[in-house]
């Protein structure tokens, strides 16, 4: 409790206040681009704050890192476009609420989702943290890999409505992260030569095609707005309230967001699309989600920044991190002399404890800047197209251009905006798509890695409990869509 | 239907294009390929063998001014779609040529004057202008992105 009292009163002093805030506003600018996100934003921000205290320093990147995902939840509401990964489930309901001219309490649901699901991840991180991280430790490569096929089938079977749609779009996915070298051999696969695609299709240059090229598409056919009425509906204050009805989702998206963030690798990206999927499992009305509900907007919202203090458990503590984020942050803080590992919550207590102080603050910053710009933002949707889809264009596509100054790249991103418009007239949605790229590398490196533990042996994937746990909520999710409308039968009949 | 056929050829060339491949490279990809296709083919299937529902015919009602307007809405969206994807080719030719920045000011100047209202095109294609200058600004200068440089530099 001292060690939290101290570290309190240290980031209300006014550098590290200021710090905080110019973390949080460039955060939130940052994730607003598609296609920059929190990585390359703390890469960017890393000369300004080199010769810093560093803890200070490290509040900044921290306030950048978790508002990140805010400024993309705003792009995913507002123009369908996630910017980054991790703001794919909130484009599901979130777009279509804009869509109904309610841009502005989805902003209200998302700002106080991300309060609300930070500060809570964040006491559990204080709270928690040792215990989070042994947990962790009990995932072996076949535990990691069974975990990523649970969250690609949940996502294919909720997300599309049609699970075989979904796997296939899953497989696709799975199959383009195959492109590259191979991570076992070093052998190259699928580039044709060209050398851009040696280091495997990139995964935010992919993003920005799948949903902002095909968003501006879908855009220019037609010269109306975004918004299909003339009006905005609703307001922030509205989101706040409704946000707060709902607290056994609020519970469990929060959950699911912690401990799906506390597993290496696995991500924000699946915390959000699972717990959308469990909310609509969990509803009354499953039938609103994917067409405009607020519960799916704050279950994704909600987990996702639930699942940022998770991430830091594992990248803290145990100096794995989750995601490329958490990577680069973890690079930071060797930087600045604060090595990763269950020592550093003694021997660095005052740097660490700041730090999640800090990022507790910035939960109510993020707030209090969404409810000061929601509205102004909302007014976008009523803006023509003609104005909004170049927009679009020239950002993600710098956004794409940035990460490693290619042309190459701004070609990617055409190609999958290609692909995601035809995905889009075949009935099929990008979002397990977006999964299997993210997640397929971690499933083949630990289907790889388990085989070669057990000498060959299959048996690897079923031997633990938690491997039993996982492919048994894995079947359940595939024949789940097919069994309710079979028992459904079975008791209508008994009746 | 036809995405799903495509699909086939797709997970089909995603099999053979691994054969030169080690074993240990080609197991997973070929693996995912075959459940992929399997999966592919299992959809194809039940659209074809899904049975069409009988619909109603009204035949006193004369729609060929809907049919008219619904096809001429469709050509006027295909022709906008097709324009955009021009706009955006020859902004991305020009990107190569002489940066990204004039990428910019292409896409910026093609949508405001090919697809944008004509009473609006003057003030669209200054807005245009003055975003590459905010574009230029921001991550030339301050962020020290190269965005001018190319194949004619």
């Amino acid at each position: 409790m001292d060690v939290v009292q101290h570290a309190l009163l240290f980031v209300l002093q006014w550098q590290n206040l200021a710090a905080l805030a110019g973390g949080t506003l460039c955060g939130i600018l940052v994730g607003v681009l598609p296609g920059l996100g929190p990585s390359a934003g703390m890469a960017l921000a890393l000369p300004l704050v080199i010769k810093w205290h560093p803890a200070t320093a490290l509040i900044f990147l921290g306030a950048l890192y978790k508002c990140s995902n805010y400024g993309g939840s705003i792009t995913a509401i507002l123009v369908n476009t996630p910017g980054d990964a991790s703001n794919a489930a909130t484009l599901l309901d979130g777009y279509p609420m804009c869509q109904q001219g309610r841009g502005g309490v989805a902003l209200g649901l998302s700002a106080t989702s991300a309060m609300v699901g930070g500060t809570i991840g964040m006491i559990c991180l204080i709270v928690a943290a040792p215990p989070l991280a042994e947990f962790a430790l009990k995932f072996g490569p076949a535990e990691y890999f069974l975990t990523a096929l649970l969250a690609l089938s949940i996502i294919a079977a909720v997300v599309q409505g049609a699970t075989i749609k979904g796997l296939i779009s899953a497989g696709l996915g799975l199959l383009l992260s195959t492109v590259g070298f191979d991570v076992i051999t070093g052998q190259l696969r699928y580039t044709f030569d060209w050398a851009p695609l040696e280091d495997g299709i990139p995964l935010i240059q992919a993003l920005v095609g799948l949903f902002a090229v095909t968003q501006a598409f879908v855009l220019a056919q037609s010269n109306e707005s975004i918004s299909r009425i003339a009006r905005l509906s609703g307001g922030f204050w509205e989101g706040v309230l409704t946000y707060f009805r709902h607290p056994a989702a609020i519970v469990r998206a929060s959950t699911i967001g912690l401990l799906v963030g506390v597993l290496p690798a696995v991500g924000q990206s699946s915390a959000g699309l699972l717990a959308w999927a469990e909310a609509k499992r969990s509803s009354r009305h499953p039938e609103k989600f994917g067409h405009g509900s607020t519960e799916g907007v704050l279950a994704s919202e909600t987990a996702t920044n639930a699942c940022m203090p998770g991430d830091l458990v594992c990248t803290i503590a145990l100096g794995i991190p989750g995601s490329l984020g958490a990577a680069i942050f973890l690079g930071v803080m060797i930087i600045f002399g604060v090595a990763p590992g269950p020592l550093v919550f003694t021997e660095k207590a005052d740097i660490i404890y700041a730090l999640f102080v800090a990022l507790v603050l910035t939960s109510f910053l993020l707030f209090v800047i969404g409810m000061l710009f929601a509205r102004r933002l909302a007014v976008i949707t009523l803006l023509p197209n003609e104005v909004i889809v170049p927009m679009i264009l020239v950002v993600s596509l710098l956004g794409s251009f940035a990460i490693r100054n290619e042309m190459a790249d701004v070609l990617i991103s055409l190609a999958f905006g290609a692909l995601g418009y035809v995905m889009l007239k075949g009935g099929f949605t990008p979002i397990p798509l977006l999964l299997g790229l993210v997640l397929g590398e971690m499933v083949e490196t630990n289907y790889h890695r388990a085989l070669m533990i057990s000498g060959g042996s299959y048996t690897i994937f079923y031997d633990s409990i938690i491997s039993k746990v996982l492919i048994a909520l894995t079947v359940l999710s595939l024949a789940g869509p097919y069994l309710g409308p079979f028992w459904k039968t079975l008791t209508q009949g008994e009746k | 239907m036809w995405c799903k056929i495509a699909l086939l050829f797709v997970f089909s060339a995603f099999y053979l294009l691994a054969n030169p491949l080690p074993e240990e490279s080609r197991e997973f990809p070929q693996l995912l390929a075959v459940m992929s296709f399997a999966l592919a083919a299992i959809a194809l299937v039940l659209d074809f063998t899904r049975g069409e529902a009988p619909q109603g015919e009204i035949l006193d009602v004369d729609d060929t001014e809907l049919k008219v307007q619904d096809a001429g809405r469709r050509r006027l969206r295909r022709k906008r779609y097709c324009q955009s994807w021009v706009i955006v080719l020859v902004s991305t030719g020009v990107g190569y040529l002489v940066g990204f920045l004039f990428t910019s000011l292409c896409l910026l100047l093609g949508f405001a004057l090919v697809l944008g209202r004509k009473e609006k095109r003057v003030f669209n294609a200054i807005v245009a202008v003055a975003t590459t200058g905010v574009v230029y600004l921001a991550f030339v200068v301050v962020m020290k992105v190269p965005l001018v440089g190319g194949l004619a530099w």
